[in-house]
């Protein structure tokens, strides 16, 4: 028989067989027992009523003429005959008879001692050498009934309390896996990015190492996690610090040289050294969206990264040349703010480098964590606008990177498992180009964090 | 004004120290978080540029070690592009502004004019002063509807007192706020650049308190 999978259903199904073998088995060994015990105490019981009988029918049989026939005792209280018994002499003439007796189910003589026919035990003594041989005789089916009483009474209790005890052992079992099935609850229903411990404090013995060896598990991704974000961080803080400092020597240059010429080309350095943050700045930040990890465990307003990014995008664009709107409550998610940035300044920039100038660029942030950056401009050509998430692919011509923007939208989207929707012209006007996306957000009270 | 550069790279410190020293102010420059408690713990500056990455740790324990300790001096940090959450902490922390790596140093300039302008009480760069159209945003003067050219000294000199209107300031203060404290200060210089500032804006634009200072005169 192969065990089924479930420890519960292998415990209660192993106890439960157990406790119904050894209680049938005790069953069984006490009925024999009993039985055994039975047959002696009616054997003796029959032995001992034939020797109180054997003088009495001796007494009668000498005292009365020799040709007397059979006779038969009359009743003396109407009653059915439990035990009966027949005297007969040594040729085999019946001498006696109770007052049931039926002579025929007495066996022919075989001498003193227990007989058995099919229906019935005897016990049979002789007195007066012979002479007078008394046979008491027993029927089995009493014997068989109260053999059979004793197995019903030895089982009966089982049909009626191994079920219950079954049952109790299912319980049982159930309650001390009670801890189990919670731990298990729990690291089923946590969050896809929640590496916090799980608490190991009510679990048995057996399986607290289990918990504990997860909560190692959950603390090496954690650094793993925390290492590789720090890495990335490092990485560019190592990239962007020599780019900054170059850039900030050739203004210095621009500023001090006094040669028109040497000014020239201190701002083609500086030209270059910025193209060159500008594609690095895109490549760090594609790196990031393809391979970073893009939510964290503590949700945060997404509406004050967006302020941030729209002051610090304006300041590069020209005031009035963004307009965002966001809702009064907090938008709260778990989606990295770094991240989050990264999604909203790529298309920002998109919709300023390729939206009319004259018209701002509308950033919307709505409570159900949907964001849409529109621009004015010319309607994109559908077969264009499937392309433009490609990576490298450009609607302007341009070798910072800037075609990289929408690509790593787009690298983001996907891994965040939501649509990047491409729509030109915009929704609900004739010209115009807009992006949007649905931002998972966090469960729970919008209103905390 | 006197600043505190907080920039451990050695090349962008360079430039960034540069660009001030030619504002006009005075610059002082360390490279580590416990030089920059020592210096703010000796001196008071009037405005902290603090990058947030350094050798022996982050930028915002200091600058929240700075505003526990009840100092009011505006700081403006230094951020990464992709660490938009920084520049949320630095600013929730008690930052007054931030500039993103590679920032333009004419953007620099701006930031730290503005800031330093918040904290003078006046945001507003335009100020007229009797006879004086100033404008400290893009640092033009006009006397009487004609351009004035100031050096940069001259420039952070007439900054101190606007921002500081009757305040009297006294000649070791105004030696503070335009030289850094390994500069060699001739005993007369403030007293040439004053005169200097009389010359080409008017000779009530600074009134001398003999023996105590100097201070702003009536417009």
């Amino acid at each position: 028989m192969r065990m089924p999978r479930s420890l519960q259903q292998r415990l209660a199904l192993s106890l439960g067989l157990l406790l119904t073998v050894l209680w049938l088995g005790a069953a069984s060994l006490t009925a024999v027992r009993a039985r055994q015990s039975i047959e002696e105490v009616f054997d003796s019981a029959l032995q001992e009523t034939a020797q109180r009988i054997l003088p009495l029918a001796v007494a009668e049989v000498l005292g009365r003429d020799e040709t007397d026939p059979t006779q038969r005792l009359a009743e003396i209280r109407d009653h059915d005959e439990f035990l009966t018994y027949a005297v007969r002499d040594a040729r085999g003439r019946l001498l006696l008879l109770s007052h049931d007796a039926d002579p025929a189910i007495f066996p022919p003589w075989r001498g003193a001692g227990f007989s058995q026919s099919a229906t019935h035990r005897f016990y049979s003594e002789e007195a007066l050498q012979g002479s007078v041989r008394l046979t008491v005789a027993e029927p089995l089916a009493h014997r068989t009934a109260m053999g059979r009483e004793l197995q019903m009474w030895l089982g009966l209790p089982l049909l009626i309390v191994l079920p219950v005890a079954l049952g109790a052992i299912v319980l049982a079992v159930r309650a001390s896996l009670a801890p189990l099935r919670r731990f298990r609850e729990g690291l089923a229903v946590r969050g896809a990015r929640d590496l916090s411990r799980v608490p190991v404090d009510d679990l048995p013995a057996e399986v607290a190492p289990v918990a504990e060896t997860v909560n190692g598990l959950l603390a090496r991704l954690a650094a793993a996690f925390e290492a590789e974000r720090s890495f990335a961080a490092n990485a560019a803080h190592e990239l962007r610090t020599p780019l900054a400092g170059a850039i900030a020597q050739a203004q210095r240059l621009q500023a001090e040289a006094r040669d028109a010429a040497a000014q020239a080309r201190a701002a083609d350095i500086e030209a270059t050294l910025k193209r060159l943050t500008r594609l690095s700045e895109r490549l760090m930040q594609l790196a990031r969206a393809e391979g970073g990890r893009l939510r964290l465990d503590h949700p945060s307003d997404l509406r004050m990264v967006a302020r941030i990014l729209t002051d610090e995008l304006s300041r590069l664009a020209g005031a009035g040349r963004l307009a965002l709107t966001v809702p009064a409550a907090p938008v709260m998610s778990d989606l990295d703010p770094d991240v989050f940035a990264i999604l909203l300044r790529n298309l920002v920039e998109n919709a300023l480098r390729h939206g009319a100038p004259d018209a701002p660029v509308e950033i919307a942030l709505t409570p159900e964590g949907g964001l849409s950056v529109a621009n004015e401009g010319p309607v994109v050509p559908r077969e264009v606008l499937s392309h433009l998430v490609a990576r490298f692919e450009r609607a302007g011509a341009s070798s910072d990177g800037s075609g990289l923007g929408l690509a790593i939208v787009q690298a983001i989207a996907q891994r965040l498992d939501v649509a990047l929707v491409l729509q030109s012209p915009r929704p609900g006007q004739t010209t115009g180009f807009a992006a949007s996306l649905a931002l998972p957000l966090s469960p729970g009270d919008p209103a905390e964090g | 004004m006197r600043i505190l550069l907080i920039e451990d790279d050695a090349v962008l410190g360079a430039a960034v120290r540069d660009q001030i020293v030619g504002d006009g102010h005075s610059v002082d420059w360390v490279q580590r978080l416990d030089a920059a408690d020592a210096a703010v713990a000796s001196v008071p500056y009037d405005l902290v540029l603090l990058d947030l990455m350094l050798p022996d740790g982050r930028g915002i324990p200091f600058l929240r070690r700075l505003r526990a300790r009840g100092e009011a001096t505006p700081v403006i940090i230094l951020t990464a592009l992709d660490q938009v959450s920084d520049r949320i902490e630095g600013l929730n922390a008690g930052a007054d502004d931030y500039l993103v790596k590679p920032f333009d140093l004419a953007e620099l300039s701006a930031r730290i004019g503005s800031v330093a302008r918040r904290y003078g009480g006046n945001p507003n760069p335009l100020i007229t002063h009797g006879d004086l159209q100033i404008d400290l945003a893009a640092r033009s003067i006009c006397r009487g509807g004609q351009p004035v050219a100031l050096t940069a000294r001259e420039w952070a000199l007439l900054e101190a007192f606007l921002a500081r209107p009757g305040q009297l300031l006294s000649k070791a203060q105004l030696e503070d706020k335009l030289y850094a404290f390994d500069a060699e200060v001739e005993s007369n210089t403030i007293e040439v650049h004053i005169s200097r500032l009389r010359k080409k804006l008017g000779s009530a634009l600074i009134v001398t308190e003999r023996g105590l200072g100097y201070r702003l005169g009536q417009a």
